[in-house]
């Protein structure tokens, strides 16, 4: 019993150990003078093999998301005649909801345990104390362009997440199932909101962005530096990204719509 | 020139975004009555706000003009008082207008139906922060039913 | 600094280092000259912390007490902006050689000069060209580090260790895992790196024979602190046990083959009896 106690306490402490730990990684990270010359490619590499590299997935996702919410939504509202309020159902969920979540989702899936297993790798093969040796911080030449690449990427992939989305409820919705065109767009327009729906659901992705990527770098910042540790800290990442990105959306979505 | 290229995808990334920014403001979001535009405040008391909500619309002759941003309870008597929010666009209404509460079809969402009122000489026109006078409240389904019976009965 | 600092480039004074917090001590009271301008090898079992002897010159892990002056800067006091100027003095060898596995060799060799000059190309790549050249690389220098064997990416590694011509280069285990050629290859490039470019360099390792012919003085480190030190001739000619069982590699000796273990017997048969007498003999062998 005692013992149950006292691990129980011990795992307290490493969780908040963990966490301060990756508060300071991240501060030690971002504070300082940026030097825009050096990190400026290093922020292009970055944002490519984060941002460009989703894409694919995040344009497939977002139009089979968004067709499917086309045609369940339409199969529900015909029933009650109001299949022209087909275009604000699937805008609606898309921007605030799914956008931002499913990309935060799959960005952890995708980047996120990218990023862990090659800093952890990075750590594993030395990369990192060699960098630490030859003067260079490995929090600024590693840890930050890779956190401002994923800061930057994860809005502009869930606003394209939603836009694509939008256009596949429309395909299913108005090409396929024969909504009338001009009902889709100017209700959804009437029901839409630039500051309630559009910038709100940009700031949930830029929450999810923040979060998923410091989980995903101070997992491999962090980890056992072996094969073992690192495949743990990948798997860590993706559950860990997710249960965060969930729990916080219930939480701004309180905050926002509640 | 391998740098050449990922900044070429970064940038046309980028831009893809910013696009799909365009497209969702423009097509999907309506862009009459944004948070940025500006806007001025009318203030109405109903007996009976019915089913209307914040973020219902408030109409002149079936166009938006404008938005609920708030009800409360006011004065000794707890009457409804909804604040509308309305476009800086449409700032000439007279201190005669009337404002209902009207439904959007048979099960549709409930909104505000402005009215603006004659204008002469003698009235003035709202300002921020104007009470509208002449209210309509909301048409209550099981009030009109009863009402409908006991007519009914009297016959 | 006293004059005796001036002929040495690190001083390690009354050391006290743990692992974590105080579980594992690894070093208590150790102290160590590392003379400027020679080869010290520093030898010991291994799991014996060497590798970590050289993180704490390096400033990557702070002792708990004593001081580690590089060329008179107590490097455990300076500030984070100091240690990393003071970085730039020295390089360090790793053992997995820890190239970046994205850059080609080249642009590895380049990378600190990169960082830390605004050089133009031209003058870049004749540098790189120079240090690829010492190690016998010129040709490879578009292949990225995975296509490399092991000896060429430890020599690659070395060449960016060299790239901003330190004063201190610590090897970490530069022989390990190397055959015999490559072996050979690495001991020359010690000896000829450390007499054409003047520098000060430490070796740990474990490969006695090899390390051997080429240091100017040795440190044997066992039992956390420093037992023996000298030329490579005092310490053959030494007659400490231990120093001798390093030298000879000998299975058993004041270093025993066991870990720390309860007695054989008490272990597999779970008896009470007689082991008493069995781990105080081996308590006492650990204390010699």
């Amino acid at each position: 019993m005692l013992d149950r106690v006292a691990a129980l306490g011990k795992a307290v402490l490493d969780n908040i150990a963990g966490a301060g730990q990756a508060m300071v990684m991240l501060l030690r990270a971002l504070v300082g003078k940026p030097q825009i010359r050096k990190s400026w490619p290093l922020l292009m590499q970055q944002m490519y093999s984060v941002g460009v590299l989703s894409l694919v997935i995040i344009i497939v996702s977002g139009l089979f998301i968004g067709m499917v919410i086309g045609l369940q939504g339409y199969t529900i509202l015909v029933d009650f005649g109001a299949e022209q309020s087909l275009g604000p159902m699937v805008a609606l969920s898309l921007l605030r909801e799914l956008g931002p979540v499913v990309t935060a989702l799959l960005f952890a899936g995708r980047a996120g345990s990218a990023l862990t297993a090659e800093i952890g790798l990075m750590k594993a093969t030395e990369q990192l104390s060699s960098l630490e040796m030859m003067a260079v911080d490995p929090l600024r030449r590693v840890i930050s362009p890779r956190f401002w690449a994923g800061f930057y990427s994860m809005p502009i992939l869930a606003i394209i997440f939603s836009a694509v989305g939008i256009y596949g409820g429309y395909l299913v919705g108005v090409r396929w199932l024969g909504v009338d065109e001009g009902a889709f767009w100017s209700v959804m327009q009437s029901n839409v909101e630039w500051g309630q729906d559009i910038l709100n659901g940009i700031i949930k992705s830029l929450v999810f962005a923040f979060v998923v990527t410091w989980i995903a770098l101070h997992k491999g910042f962090h980890c056992t530096p072996t094969s073992v540790g690192i495949s743990r800290a990948t798997t860590s990442t993706v559950v860990t990204a997710s249960l965060a990105v969930l729990g916080l959306d219930f939480v701004l979505t309180a905050l926002m719509f509640g | 020139m391998e740098s050449r290229n990922t900044q070429l995808a970064v940038g046309f990334f980028v831009i893809f975004g910013v696009l799909a920014l365009i497209f969702l403001g423009l097509r999907a979001a309506d862009t009459n009555v944004g948070s940025s535009n500006e806007t001025y405040k009318l203030y109405a008391k109903f007996d009976n706000i019915g089913g209307l909500k914040e973020r219902s619309p408030v109409k002149v002759g079936g166009v938006v003009v404008g938005r609920v941003t708030r009800i409360t309870l006011d004065g000794d008597y707890y009457e409804p008082l909804v604040e509308m929010t309305i476009n800086k666009q449409y700032d000439e209404f007279s201190n005669t207008s009337s404002v209902s509460i009207l439904t959007s079809g048979l099960l549709g969402e409930q909104y505000v139906g402005l009215s603006p009122g004659f204008i002469d000489d003698t009235v003035e026109m709202l300002e921020d922060g104007d009470y509208i006078q002449d209210t309509k409240s909301a048409l209550v389904l099981e009030d009109l039913i009863g009402q409908f019976l006991f007519s009914q009965g009297n016959d | 600094m006293t004059s005796a600092d001036a002929d040495d480039l690190v001083v390690i004074e009354n050391l006290d280092f743990a692992h974590g917090y105080g579980a594992h001590q690894v070093y208590k009271g150790l102290e160590m000259r590392i003379p400027r301008g020679k080869i010290t090898a520093v030898m010991g079992p291994s799991g014996i912390g060497k590798t970590t002897l050289l993180r704490l010159i390096g400033g990557q892990l702070k002792p708990q007490s004593g001081s580690i002056k590089f060329a008179g800067h107590d490097i455990p006091q300076l500030s984070r902006s100091a240690l990393y100027e003071q970085r730039k003095r020295m390089s360090m060898l790793f053992q997995s050689g820890a190239l970046f596995t994205d850059m080609t060799v080249f642009d590895n060799i380049a990378f600190p000069i990169r960082e830390h000059s605004d050089l133009p190309d031209e003058i870049i790549e004749t540098i790189v060209l120079m240090k690829l050249e010492a190690v016998g690389l010129r040709g490879a220098r578009d292949l990225m580090p995975g296509e490399l064997s092991g000896g060429m990416a430890r020599r690659a590694a070395l060449a960016r260790a060299i790239a901003l011509d330190p004063e201190l280069i610590m090897y970490d285990e530069p022989f390990a895992g190397q055959d015999p050629i490559s072996m050979g290859v690495i001991v020359k490039l010690i000896k000829s790196l450390n007499n054409s470019l003047g520098l000060t360099s430490v070796v740990v390792t474990h490969d006695v024979a090899e390390v051997l012919t080429i240091a100017d003085k040795v440190f044997i480190i066992a039992d956390k602190k420093v037992v023996a030190e000298g030329t490579p001739e005092e310490l053959k000619a030494s007659d400490d046990d231990l120093v001798q069982q390093f030298l000879s590699g000998d299975a058993d000796g004041p270093v025993p083959f066991h870990y720390k273990a309860e007695s054989f017997a008490k272990d597999i048969l779970g008896e009470e009896a007689d082991a008493d007498s069995d781990a105080e003999q081996r308590k006492e062998r650990d204390n010699a």
